[in-house]
């Protein structure tokens, strides 16, 4: 009944029939996903035998920072290993060694996400200044006299990757939005609104599945975004409280979130559901972090009780913990080529486990 | 004439406001879905394929092959 002009001359009954219209989709949207649980992920598993125990034991612990460890990054060397702090610092440390071979001092503190150049020539950070800021590595000069101010938000940084090559980088902010800039313009390629709170974390597809990337934030949703056209693709729901960590499955066709309300939850994005969570009852604080094993049999997870949770993902239980932290454990990430992970904490450290 | 553009300016934002959202449903609402059971049942076949290369699950045949193992200090026979 309603198109183009007549629209705009009888406004309040068109954006009625709109609101309607939105709360019918809803309902169909829920209904449809139901239609499809047809069986429970644990039920598939049951069948599995369970896992012999894991040998997974801390190897390093990297001291040096003098404020909480707040995000790493591994270069794709599996050795190196960048990390950001509360302490205004950026350290990149051979892991192997544990040697520090750059420091790198931020102008203002909370330097809240920090990221690897997939070359390893270069990582990005920034955190409260809003900003995201490139510094190409050398070990001819200080690190600081080349650095570049790529992007920025409206509100303070919490995330950032190079999504597949150094000459972009993907960001996520406060603002509620994510954003795309090109590294040597400091354009802003893409934007991408969607989150009704501060995201708090995002990651890129397997690059297999082309162009796309997830997102968590405090409006407790995690969106899935197409990163040529800025859509939002699919939308998932179900935490009670912020998602503080998001991570694709290997294979490219689930996610797993970390959020404030203790659980992990896992959203398999052609189901369009969520068809597991992590918890126990005696699992009350908080998520920080979440990663995959290589073959994503194994989800880990950092707690705001200083632990990392290990979990089986197909049998939903908890198949260990690791103990050594003395505060939050805020970051973790598996190593590029899955022998090891590693973990950053409140306690000023970051440990190695492998 | 003034309030009047007032007036049509708010309802226009809000018109824009739901027209996006009932998009993004519709777009939503039209994927394609697989059952759950056909979901899952990838995941556990990506899960076998890969198990073999998933060092922190089946661990190491000998820690020499541990890139992050202890740094052994050597004896003197």
């Amino acid at each position: 009944m309603s198109e183009g002009g007549l629209k705009v001359e009888q406004p309040m009954e068109s954006v009625e029939a709109l609101s309607r219209e939105a709360e019918g989709l809803k309902v169909k949207l829920e209904e449809e996903r139901q239609k499809l649980n047809d069986v429970p992920l644990t039920t598939v598993a049951a069948r599995l035998e369970n896992l012999p125990p894991l040998n997974i034991k801390p190897r390093r612990v990297l001291k040096g920072h003098q404020g909480k460890v707040l995000c790493s990054d591994w270069c794709n060397d599996k050795r190196h290993l960048v990390s950001s702090s509360q302490d205004g610092k950026m350290i990149i440390w051979d892991a192997f060694t544990t040697n520090k071979e750059h420091a790198v001092t931020m102008p203002t503190t909370w330097v809240m996400a920090c990221a690897y150049a997939p070359t390893g020539n270069m990582v990005a950070c920034g955190g409260l200044d809003n900003k995201v800021t490139v510094y190409p590595l050398s070990f001819d000069e200080d690190v600081t006299q080349k650095k570049k101010a790529v992007g920025t938000h409206t509100s303070y940084m919490s995330c950032c990757t190079f999504p597949y090559s150094d000459q972009q980088i993907l960001t996520g902010s406060g603002d509620s939005t994510c954003a795309l800039w090109d590294v040597e313009s400091g354009l802003m390629l893409q934007s991408f609104h969607g989150h009704q709170g501060d995201v708090m974390a995002l990651d890129l597809a397997p690059s297999e599945n082309g162009n796309t990337f997830v997102s968590g934030g405090c409006d407790k949703m995690a969106l899935i975004w197409d990163m040529r056209t800025g859509q939002c693709v699919q939308s998932f729901e179900g935490h009670e409280s912020d998602i503080n960590s998001v991570k694709f499955y290997p294979s490219g066709d689930a996610i797993a979130t970390g959020s404030d309300d203790a659980t992990c939850r896992l959203f398999d994005l052609r189901a369009d559901r969520e068809i597991a969570v992590y918890t126990k009852e005696s699992i009350i604080f908080g998520v920080n972090a979440v990663d995959f094993s290589v073959s994503g049999r194994l989800l880990f997870a950092g707690y705001n009780d200083y632990t990392v949770n290990v979990w089986d993902a197909l049998k939903c239980q908890r198949l260990t913990i690791l103990y050594g932290h003395e505060n939050r454990v805020s970051c973790l990430k598996m190593s590029p080529d899955g022998t090891a992970i590693s973990t950053g904490s409140w306690d000023f450290t970051l440990r190695i486990w492998a | 004439m003034c309030l009047n553009g007032i007036v049509k300016g708010e309802a226009q934002t809000n018109l824009q406001v739901q027209s996006s959202i009932v998009e993004q449903l519709r777009r939503e609402a039209s994927i394609k879905r697989t059952p759950v059971s056909e979901a899952v049942e990838d995941i556990k076949q990506f899960i076998l394929q890969h198990e073999q290369e998933d060092y922190l699950l089946i661990g190491f045949s000998s820690q020499k092959n541990n890139p992050f193992r202890e740094k052994s200090s050597c004896d003197i026979l």
